[in-house]
């Protein structure tokens, strides 16, 4: 019930080639900034023995427009993201959404990298005390207690935990993908496939494996100059999305919608693809009855539960609020 | 659980810590924040919620805030950490720090630190801040008290142009 | 006593109180040298680190402590079988349970680990193995009355506490129309920055206890007597404190816990809650379920008030927990039928404490939301309404309030500030809607809470010296008593230093709490300085050898009458008075009898409510608190900032809640307790009143920390209710409340145009 001890060892890594498995055993894991494997450690949910600092192994921190593309070193911040004007411009929803993630503090330590393998901030996974499938067990406690914050997009899982991230949310947008390396060598794949529902082999909401890492980010470039991110929270800022959204929307000279892309936070365990909303959009002026479609599509197929019917009609009026 | 979890073994670690090079004897479990009030005896920073969750731990890592808990101490060899301490130059206030008194930007004074040091994070990073940029920058430091409205004031004076003139 | 026997501070001489001087205290707190109870660092120092009950209720089976013990850097693992001989809480509840003893709440403290390092400490605390009975919980006192309720400490027989006047049910059949409602308030957390803890220094028969609290003197005793030995043995110090709203007014098990260590250990021992201590262990403001009706006529006057409360208060009852629930409906408005019955329900959460404004926030909201639904229904200004309903007396005990007409002023001040009579557009775009809405309060315990006694010497060279055992919780009362001194003797501010915080520096004063600390400590540091100055003339009188009428003080100067006699600087005639000390003594012993110190007033918000998104936004507040005189405008302005600041997180963001499955909070953290954060803040506009009420007590001011959040949250909900035609007679007032709220409108409006079509 006390707070644990944040770990028993730190090793700074200088390299990730020397990196063997034989290290990376499952008592100890990787270590970047921090700001969500600090607080799981010092609350027993997590009990790794050993703290491998990744932040000189020569992984980067940079922000590079290459040609098409935006490439991000996996240790740079979110702050660093937030404050780049170039990628502002080009795909505004990034410092939208940045700006509303957490505080200034943590957007300071917060890597990307980090961001997209965040644990479940599911309030009965973070209680070291609470047996849940999450944590190995069985059942979901919350499902009979309280879900007001908990997701309404069905899976195969009994976790009706959701994707916390809000930044995951823009980058699926805007399809983003990620290079991953590992001791057995190197791989690529989409944000969209990192971030997964969780299987029971695999409870975690990606799908990177022990002892792999994320390299970099990148993020195709050009396309969502006209994009933003809105955050529904009970408070003003500092809180995980009630329900978030991710929009694009782009228009030709006559002013109907060539390409949309809309992703939702807070509705399920990984970022939601509102694909037909998006595609009732393309093709169509954005008319009042144009976006009713796309709301109403929207939450079509969400199954809610007993608190958290609310986020249907949240995520429908961002909808409306993001393409009006 | 095990009685047998081994047990950490201190280490020295160096840190310029407001601008003078020191060195503490850490564990690798103690964050930042302990290391600075128990290493370094500077117990400005707070031990609130030690967990990221309130900001009264605030300190500068490399000119940036941080929440001193959410950083371990041995990561910070080589590094510069500014804390409140640091703010006054040989008993001279900083304009923060005179603006805080002058508003009465606080009352029980114990989430101050954290606000003055979040605040100084964005005064060597914006020499222009707007009002937007002060807001964002104390979101990340609760204070129950409820001094909000005069720590904006208390920041507008010391760090906008409007109020140099 | 009389009030007009007070010893009035008439506005004759007072130039230092009202001045808007900075903090006398600030510079230690901009510089992170102001030291608080986790600061200090003793010699040899330990840290406890407290086990606590993984669950709701249940009996201790086993405590294994062999791992714990066994870790290097253990000095002790205490549990009850140590600390037998102390009770805590309630006379038969012990300090730490036994083997067999019931743990009533998740996070119920259970042991304590004494280590080298904290982080020992928690690693030999998470080997503690406790093994559990367990017993049948109850969480949610809304099933209490059960047959099958699990019996709980304190349950056995659960008394209605009932009080009011007149006869509420023939009232009600005279009454043209009936507002009522169920209401639900939740449960709060203080969650001060600084948590609950301690550091307790064991030398021989004495102890020194560092602690963040509100009492050190009732701290000193409450330990002395659990302890079994003198007060004298016993001094405690909080030189400065994080905060406390009411959960440090009473000591808690951290503070005897890590005195006992101390004494167990033979070393200083720290003992410190974390954050989830703080939700789970260290009071809150108890939720409730109050069920009120309220009778009046079409001109508005009320003819009867009927409320039943339910207040959930958790599994021990702590001493300073009964929050007057039922004050507001007692006391607010003109009325000759009133009934008020309140059940104080226990359960396995953990115990309730008085929080700001305890009892009568919670019914502030409930009677002033009915009010604003009364003038709705009667097509009467809301603050109009109040007016016709006047009380101007505490009609409970038929006398007249200290000041009749301060809530009038308050009502007028509010008004003007807030343009209450221009026009109001309600539109603030196509989505988002606007409203205003107004509440008022009372407030009870606006003329001291006495004793409070006070020191005021002169050092040898005409400085000043002000001792006094109360406690600076951050509002300022450091500051304000330093000028109500330099006042009464006219001494400059920069001449006075002020010792406070220790029980070794000045007579006993009184627990910070309901706003009575200045309405106690001001009279009494002003009478000690003016004794002082008596002490001064009649000392002077002997060493020139005149008489003393002839003499008088400027501040600076000791001066005659006659001719040749020069006069006398203050400096030097103190030196010259040496070895005597010059010095006085004062106090405030009794409040009058004869008025009902009451200090009230009222508030307007408003609001943008955002129709898709369900997002509630304050826009603005205006209050006026009517605290008597101002003695510092700018601290004055603090308190109503973070008054109207902590009602804005009552009204929208805060609640602790409860898995009832589990038995356990869900939100013991700051993550998800959501505290107000600077940007949940508006405009803020104190509506200044200053009236000196020279019938509440001699210096005439009131106190002002609960005034400014008691209107706030029902003032939002009446604008939420202007904007947007829904009631949530629910706090706080979420996006989910507000946006099912919604649906359930659409709803049935789409149902009542089928059902006409």
């Amino acid at each position: 019930m006390s707070l644990h001890p944040i770990a028993e060892r730190y090793i700074r890594a200088d390299n990730l080639e020397d990196l063997t498995l034989e290290l990376l055993d499952e008592s100890s894991a990787y270590f970047a900034g921090g700001t969500d494997m600090i607080p799981l450690q010092l609350s027993g949910v997590t009990s790794v023995d050993t703290l491998v600092d990744v932040k000189a192994t020569g992984l980067d921190r940079s922000i590079e427009r290459d040609g098409d593309q935006w490439q991000i070193g996996a240790l740079t911040t979110l702050a660093d993201l937030e404050d780049h004007e170039g990628l502002a411009d080009d795909i505004s929803a990034i410092r939208a959404a940045l700006r509303q993630v957490a505080t200034r503090q943590i957007r300071n330590r917060a890597t990307i990298g980090g961001n997209l393998l965040q644990r479940p901030r599911c309030s009965y996974f973070r209680d070291a005390q609470i047996d849940c499938w999450m944590k190995g067990g069985d059942g979901c406690p919350a499902r009979d207690g309280l879900t007001e914050y908990l997701g309404v997009v069905p899976n195969d899982t009994p976790c009706i935990a959701v994707q916390p991230s809000d930044l995951a949310s823009v980058l699926v947008m805007a399809g983003a993908s990620v290079e991953i390396s590992s001791p057995r060598g190197t791989r690529h794949v989409d944000v969209a496939d990192l971030l997964a529902v969780p299987t029971p082999d695999r409870r975690s909401l990606h799908s990177l494996e022990h002892g792999e890492i994320i390299r970099s980010v990148t993020i195709p470039a050009g396309n969502h100059r006209r994009s933003t991110y809105l955050k529904a929270m009970d408070r003003a800022v500092w809180q995980f999305a009630l329900v978030g959204l991710a929009a694009s929307v782009t228009l030709d000279d006559d002013g109907t919608v060539s390409k949309a892309s809309l992703v939702a936070s807070g509705v399920g365990a990984v970022p939601h693809v509102l694909s037909a909303s998006a595609a009732a959009l393309v093709g169509k002026p954005l008319d009042a009855t144009t976006i009713g479609t796309c709301a109403e599509l929207a939450v079509d197929g969400l199954r809610p539960m007993s608190d958290n019917g609310y986020k249907l009609s949240l995520l429908a009026g961002l909808v409306h609020r993001s393409l009006s | 659980m095990s009685a047998e979890r081994p047990s950490a073994t201190p280490t020295t670690v160096g840190i310029v810590v407001n601008g003078r090079r020191r060195h503490a004897t850490v564990e690798a479990g103690d964050s930042l924040l302990t290391t600075v009030r128990e290493g370094f005896g500077l117990t400005g920073a707070k031990p609130a919620c030690e967990v990221g969750t309130c900001g009264a731990c605030t300190v500068l890592l490399d000119d940036e805030a941080v929440y001193s808990c959410l950083v371990l101490g041995v990561e910070c060899e080589d590094r510069r950490v500014d804390t409140v301490e640091g703010l006054a130059d040989h008993g001279e206030l900083s304009r923060l720090q005179d603006a805080f008194i002058e508003c009465d930007a606080l009352q029980c004074g114990f989430c101050t630190s954290g606000q003055l040091m979040s605040l100084e994070g964005l005064r060597r990073a914006e020499p222009e801040p707007t009002s937007e940029d002060i807001e964002r920058a104390v979101q990340g430091n609760l204070c129950r008290c409820g001094a909000y409205r005069h720590i904006l004031d208390a920041a507008e004076v010391a760090l906008t142009v409007r109020s140099a003139s | 006593m009389r009030a007009a026997e007070l010893d009035d501070l008439t506005e004759a001489g007072v130039e230092r109180v009202g001045r808007p001087i900075p903090r006398v205290d600030a510079v230690d707190k901009v510089t992170g040298r102001a030291r608080y109870s986790a600061d200090i660092s003793l010699p040899g120092q330990l840290v406890g680190v407290i086990v606590r009950s993984e669950r709701p209720h249940a009996a201790i089976a086993s405590i294994d402590t062999n791992a714990a013990c066994a870790i290097e850097g253990v000095a002790a693992v205490m549990t009850g079988a140590d600390v037998s001989e102390y009770a805590w809480y309630e006379d038969d509840e012990p300090l730490l349970p036994r083997v067999g003893d019931i743990v009533r709440f998740v996070g119920d403290d259970v042991a304590v680990v004494v280590a080298e390092t904290e982080s020992i400490a928690r690693r030999a605390a998470s080997v503690v193995e406790v093994r559990y009975d367990d017993l049948e919980p109850l969480t949610d006192v809304e099933h209490v009355d059960d047959d099958d309720a699990p019996m709980l400490l304190g349950n056995d027989e659960i008394e209605t506490e009932e009080e009011g006047r007149g006869d509420v049910e023939t009232a009600f059949t005279r009454a043209d129309l009936l507002v009522e409602g169920v209401f639900h308030t939740p449960t709060a957390v203080h969650n001060a920055m600084e948590p609950h803890g301690a550091v307790a220094d064991w030398r021989g028969e004495q102890v020194d206890v560092y602690t963040s609290t509100q009492g050190i003197n009732d701290v000193r005793e409450h330990l002395a007597e659990r302890l079994g030995i003198d007060h004298s043995q016993v001094r405690v110090i909080c030189e400065y404190m994080g905060g406390g709203f009411g959960a440090k007014q009473v000591p808690w098990k951290p503070t005897m816990l890590a005195v006992v260590a101390s004494k167990l250990t033979g070393a200083p021992v720290k003992v410190m809650n974390d954050r989830r201590s703080e939700n789970l262990a260290a009071g809150k403001r108890n939720a409730t379920v109050q069920r009120v009706r309220i009778g009046a006529m079409k001109n508005g006057s009320i003819v009867a008030i009927d409320a039943e409360i339910d207040a959930e208060v958790g599994a021990y009852s702590v001493p300073g927990e009964a929050s007057a629930v039922h004050g507001p409906y007692l006391f607010l408005y003109q009325c000759d039928d009133v009934r008020v019955r309140t059940r104080r329900l226990r359960s396995n959460l953990g115990p309730a404490v008085a929080f700001r404004g305890p009892g009568y926030l919670e019914s502030t909201f409930v009677l002033e939301s009915l009010m604003d639904e009364l003038a709705v229904e009667l097509g009467i200004d809301p603050i109009d309404l109040r007016r016709r309903n006047h009380a101007g007396r505490n009609q409970q005990e038929d006398v007249a309030w200290s000041h009749p007409d301060g809530i009038l002023r308050s009502y007028e001040r509010v008004a003007e500030e807030s343009g209450w009579a221009n026009s109001f557009d309600r539109q603030a775009s196509e989505r988002i809607r606007r409203g205003r809405g107004f509440a008022a309060h009372d407030w009870v315990a606006a003329g001291a809470m006495p004793p409070g006694h006070a020191t005021v010497e002169f050092n040898f060279d005409g400085s000043v010296h002000v001792g006094l055992s109360a406690q600076d919780l951050g509002t300022g009362t450091r500051t304000v008593l330093s000028q109500v001194v330099a006042d009464a003797m006219g001494v400059d501010l920069s001449h006075i230093r002020l010792s406070l915080g220790d029980t070794s520096t000045g007579p006993p004063a009184p627990t910070s709490a309901g706003s009575a600390t200045v309405p106690t400590m001001a009279p009494a540091v002003r009478a000690a300085a003016l004794a002082a100055v008596d002490d001064l003339l009649d000392a002077a009188a002997e060493h020139l050898g005149v008489d003393r009428s002839t003499l008088s003080f400027d501040g600076s100067n000791v001066s005659s009458t006659v001719a040749d006699v020069p006069d006398q600087p203050l400096t030097d005639l103190c030196a010259d008075l040496s070895p005597r000390v010059v010095h006085g003594w004062g106090s405030k012993e009794a409040t009058p009898d004869d008025v009902s110190p009451r200090a009230q007033g009222s508030a307007e918000a408003e609001v943008e409510v955002d129709l898709d998104t369900g997002a509630v936004r304050v826009t603005r507040i205006v209050v006026g608190p009517d605290c008597g005189r101002i003695l510092n405008r700018r601290l004055a302005d603090s308190q109503v900032l973070g008054g109207v600041t902590q009602g804005i997180g009552f009204a929208l963001t805060e609640r602790q809640f409860v898995d009832h499955h589990l038995g356990t909070v869900m939100n013991p953290d700051l993550n998800e307790y959501l505290l107000p954060t600077a940007s949940d803040t508006c405009e803020i506009v104190h509506a200044v009143l200053d009236i000196p009420d020279l019938a509440a007590n001699e210096v005439g001011a009131k106190g002002i920390g609960e005034l400014p959040l008691l209107p706030v949250p029902a003032a939002i909900a009446n604008a939420v209710h202007d904007a947007i035609g829904i009631r949530f007679r629910d706090l706080p007032i979420t996006r989910k409340r507000v946006l099912d709220a919604l649906t359930a409108r659409d709803t049935s409006t789409r149902n009542d145009e089928q059902e006409s079509s």
